[in-house]
């Protein structure tokens, strides 16, 4: 392909990556240095605003929750939609009836499907799943004010909002995986845990890896899902790091623009960490191709 | 199958299923809700097409006013649109709004807590001369002077007040009745009652206050510091008082009741602790009034006829309550485009003596004679609370202080911070911002 | 052909494209009789639960939205009660929803029409073009998908309103476009790279230009590709809720905005909410149903495999 053929194909799409895109995004690291209202120009204040976010210790308990809820749902993502999967692909007539039911929560929208999920947790609004626990168990959980009960409740909302996304490309995937494989390895005399772990996990090594990556992005920005499911998240350390850039830049008349900016950069910063190794695989893999 | 007349018959099940849900009902209609009423609302209309956009967070006080505006003042050319939000979202899009040379509405809902920072930084446009214009007109010598007190600012008025909401307490009155109790009067006694409501097994956590810890928990610490006799700040000395002994009592006054409230409580809002009064999961209830109404609905709760209301206690005892008065009103935002003549008459058909009274019982109508025991079952608990309330503090820095120490307050009624770090912080706050007011 | 990792050593035979995966494969049943009868049995067994749990926030919801208002919440909940649906006929009489429901379909379909216009092309040239500026792009099109949405949707937000589009739907179309548009171009990209360039290079020798090849040759043959794509693109657009918040006030609010601003509401108006949730959600499970298969097909011929 000619250089100038390039340019016609793909120059719209950069120019709206550019135009929309990276312009915003230039906009946002300059107020990362300001101090900033909505609606007026800003002050140049140097670092302070990146010196406030690291001196804020909610800041510090806002990354380590985003982290550790990106790692365990990213986890249980992998092996719950993997399972899932397998057990899914193994249907006949009733796959694409199970495929489309188990589709359901990725097609809600997230604030909508944690609202109707606090609404199984939330006591005050009937708490269906919340009083049958406390039916079966005895034990009165405070699903929305305790720290540890608030996580395993916002975990599985993330969680049910994107395995079926997970089992879904997993699916995918198994479609590739050859069936003659499959036969030799049985007749290698291979149990079914070992032939999943050795032959047929590594042949979707790509999907599964494509499914952490996703997972990785859309976690890390968790914010939706806080809204209904964590009213009191800043006090109980349930605090996401977007949700941290709602409550400094925009909640209760907040217009602390500068220092959610900041926290903006810093998150971008921490994704691209994140993302790091799948960069590098895109980035070898395209320049081989 | 082959794939091209699968793909094509699949988007068209697409296409027919979203038209279905999109039409299938006929096309919407919006409807006023019923408390809307119908009144003059004649203003110069503007030639050509019109869009006034209002500001208003939806409750059942706050709905007439606005229904009355929207159904009234949409005529001709000139259409008034109001989109449902709730109070927070209200709290967010004001800012939004009022930033900058332009802002999306015309006219927003305001009350008198707000209104001294919102008017000192110039955003709202002063009202007196349009008062002085179309006060005959629209009959407003009868709005009661000491509600457009509240929402006047260094002299001139930046909100025409259409109702005010106090502090009332909800009780059960089956319940009450069954043991033999009286309304509380004093924090002590409420916590009494709350005692006996438990150990006969009726509710298990009988007193529901809105203390949502990044809100609401700021209003219930303002109020029993008043209760206590002590402001916020000392304007003279422009000092805060947050580390006083009131201020001491007031937070220890709100951990002496969490024994009785729901383990959740600082998770609630106010229709969160509506709620637990429909749900009968509680017994006694503070609330601002304009929330009380609905608990009256048959609609909304099996408990609505057993409903019974009084003013609030006091903390200690003595005359002030644990109380707080809320002006609500109209203001047109100094960045408004449209011509304010016209704004300012449809904000002030909208709190005519007809619209007001449509109101009732829902909202306690600014205007002077409307409230009487027949027109409003907790007409006598709101004058009590009216007549008791502390003095409010029309001051710039009120709000901006109150959103600062809000997270503190949460911190030290959730037993993260003790009652003395607490006052040490929110001291410190506090006077941290009183010195960028000297 | 893999896209990630690397991995190489993959499935033994060349995955087959779009036409061949929407054949239902043959599949041999596996020997053993009784024990695999049962094992399909606690298969499915296990599979009805998984859905049943999957699906009982939906549920729950459904029921709630029907109860009588009074009982809507109560607590221990009421599982028996006299079905109504009252809280929808009060939604649609009393609110805009069918205004709001109208502009998140047009919001989602526009968006997606556009940013499918641009990716295609982009994703083609990016299999055809092994430079270091394909790399570039690709690697900024990955972390433009994961850009935390403030980042460019408050600068959107001031920007929109100095260009007098704010509260538009435009000003929607345009944010979600930009934010969707680099994912479709990585869907997309493997899809092409499936083609062999020998296609490319046998039409421009009849005389096509590069952009004729991309209509009259590669788009015909993407179909499941540019399907699977606009599916996961409508969907994201339908969703979006923090983007419409920012960039709307009263004239285009979407479903998700509209339920968003009545979670902090009382009864009967929080039922209502509920009521919109179930309306929005109805459709998209018609959809979910119908895209699966597609999706299925369209994802394992190209974008993502290992």
């Amino acid at each position: 392909m000619r250089r100038r053929e390039f340019a016609v194909l793909a120059g719209p799409s950069i120019l709206v990556m550019v135009g929309l895109l990276v312009l915003p995004l230039v906009r946002t690291i300059e107020w990362s240095f300001q101090k900033v209202d909505y609606g007026s120009p800003g002050s140049f204040v140097g670092l302070d605003n990146y010196q406030e976010a690291f001196s804020d210790p909610r800041f510090g308990k806002a990354v380590i929750f985003t982290v550790i809820l990106t790692l365990i749902v990213t986890a249980v993502l992998l092996v719950a939609g993997y399972v899932l999967a397998v057990l899914v692909n193994g249907l006949h007539r009733a796959k694409p009836y199970v495929l489309g039911l188990l589709l359901v929560p990725y097609v809600i929208p997230q604030i909508v499907g944690a609202t109707m999920f606090s609404w199984l947790f939330n006591p005050n609004y009937g708490g269906v799943l919340s009083y049958l626990i406390e039916k079966l168990t005895g034990a009165h959980i405070l699903w929305m004010s305790e720290t540890w009960p608030n996580r395993v409740v916002v975990s599985l909302d993330v969680i049910w909002a994107m395995l079926p996304f997970a089992m879904l490309i997993i699916v995918a995937g198994l479609q590739g995986v050859s069936d003659e494989m499959i036969e030799a390895a049985r007749i290698d005399g291979a149990s079914t845990l070992r032939l999943h772990l050795s032959v047929i996990v590594p042949s979707i090594r790509g999907v599964l890896g494509f499914v952490a990556l996703i997972s990785i992005m859309d976690v890390v920005r968790t914010f939706d899902a806080l809204v209904p499911l964590s009213p009191q998240a800043v006090q109980i350390g349930n605090e996401s790091i977007m949700l941290y850039i709602y409550n400094v830049a925009f909640q209760n008349g907040g217009q602390n623009l500068g220092l959610g900016s900041a926290i903006d950069v810093l998150l971008i910063l921490l994704i691209v960490v994140l993302l790091l190794p799948f960069i590098r695989g895109v980035a070898k893999e395209t320049r081989a191709g | 199958m082959s794939l091209s007349r699968s793909r094509v018959s699949a988007l068209a099940a697409v296409a027919a299923s979203l038209t279905l849900v999109a039409t299938g009902c006929g096309a919407g209609s919006k409807t006023s809700a019923d408390t809307a009423a119908s009144v003059e609302c004649d203003y110069k209309a503007p030639s050509g097409k019109t869009d006034v956009n209002v500001l208003a967070y939806n409750s059942s006080s706050v709905d007439p006013y606005t229904n009355t505006m929207v159904k009234s003042c949409t005529k001709g050319d000139v259409t008034v649109n109001h989109q449902p939000i709730d109070f927070a979202g209200q709290v967010q899009k004001t800012t939004a709004t009022l930033a900058g040379d332009t802002g999306t509405y015309d006219i927003i809902e305001t009350y008198s807590f707000v209104i001294p920072q919102l008017a000192a930084e110039g955003k709202l446009e002063p009202l007196d001369d349009l008062v002085d214009e179309y006060g005959d007109e629209y009959g407003l010598d009868a709005i009661n002077k000491n509600m457009s007190g509240a929402m006047t600012y260094d002299g001139k008025l930046y909100g025409l007040p259409m109702q005010a909401q106090m502090l009332i307490m909800a009780y059960r009155k089956d319940i009450f009745d069954k043991l033999g109790l009286k309304p509380p009067t004093t924090f002590a006694e409420m916590i009494d009652d709350a005692k006996k409501i438990q150990a006969a097994g009726e509710v298990k956590y009988p007193i529901a206050l809105p203390l949502l810890a990044s809100a609401d928990i700021v209003t219930a610490y303002d109020a029993a510091l008043g209760s206590l006799g002590q402001n916020l700040t000392d304007p003279k000395t422009m000092t805060a008082n947050l580390d006083s002994p009131q201020s001491k009592q007031a937070l220890e006054a709100l951990l002496s009741l969490k024994p009785y409230m729901d383990p959740q409580v600082t998770t609630f809002d106010q229709p969160a602790v509506q709620q637990q009064m429909y749900n009968g999961s509680a017994a006694i209830s503070i609330m601002f009034s304009g929330r009380m109404n609905d608990l009256t609905l048959p609609a909304n709760s099996q408990y609505a006829d057993k409903m019974a209301f009084a003013a609030p206690p006091s903390v200690n005892g003595g005359d002030v309550l644990y109380d707080t008065v809320s002006v609500d009103g109209w203001s047109i935002p100094a960045n408004a485009k449209n011509d304010k003549d016209m704004l300012f008459e449809m904000l002030s058909s909208s709190v005519s003596e007809k619209a007001s009274k449509a109101s009732l019982p829902a909202a306690y109508p600014a205007r002077d004679g409307m409230v009487t025991d027949d027109s409003m079952p907790f007409a006598a608990a709101a004058n009590e609370s009216i007549a008791k309330v502390p003095p409010s503090e029309p001051y710039p820095w009120t709000a901006e202080i109150s959103n600062a120490i809000t997270p503190i307050v949460a911190n030290v009624v959730l037993g993260k911070t003790s009652v003395q770090d607490g006052m040490g912080k929110m001291q410190s706050e506090a006077n941290k911002i009183l010195t960028e007011y000297k | 052909m893999s896209t990630l990792t690397g991995a190489t050593e993959s499935a033994g035979e060349a995955v087959p494209l779009a036409d061949d995966v929407l054949q239902p494969r043959p599949r041999r049943r596996r020997a053993g009789g009784e024990g695999a009868a049962g094992r399909r049995f606690m298969v499915g067994g296990l599979l009805l639960l998984v859905c049943w749990a999957m699906l009982s926030p939906v549920l729950w919801t459904a029921m709630v939205v029907t109860k009588p208002t009074s009982i809507a919440f109560i607590n221990p909940p009421q599982f028996t009660y006299h079905p109504s649906l009252d809280a929808f006929v009060n939604l649609w009489q009393t609110t805009d929803f069918y205004s709001y429901l109208s502009n998140t379909v047009v919001v989602a379909v526009v968006s997606t029409l556009f940013a499918l216009l641009l990716g295609v092309p982009a994703a083609y040239a990016l299999s055809r073009f092994p430079s270091w500026i394909s790399v570039v792009l690709l690697v900024a099109a990955l972390v433009f998908r994961a850009l935390p949405r403030f980042a460019v949707v408050l600068p959107m937000y001031d920007i929109s309103r100095s260009l007098g589009i704010y509260d538009t739907k435009i000003a929607v179309v345009a944010a979600l476009v930009a934010i969707n548009q680099p994912f479709s171009i990585w869907l997309l990209r493997n899809f092409f790279a499936e083609i062999p360039q020998q296609l490319d290079e046998a039409a421009m020798l009849d005389g096509c230009s590069r952009v004729q090849v991309l209509w009259r040759v590669m788009v015909p043959l993407m179909g499941p590709g540019i399907l699977t794509a606009g599916i996961f693109m409508f969907l994201f657009a339908f969703q979006e809720y923090l983007t419409a918040l920012i960039l709307t006030d009263v004239h285009s609010p979407t479903v998700p905005v509209f339920i968003a601003t009545q979670l902090g509401q009382t009864l009967p108006l929080l039922q209502q909410a509920g009521a919109a949730s179930m309306l929005l959600t109805l459709p998209v499970i018609a959809f979910a149903f119908i895209a699966q298969r597609y999706l299925v097909a369209g994802l394992s011929a190209g974008s993502v495999k290992g």
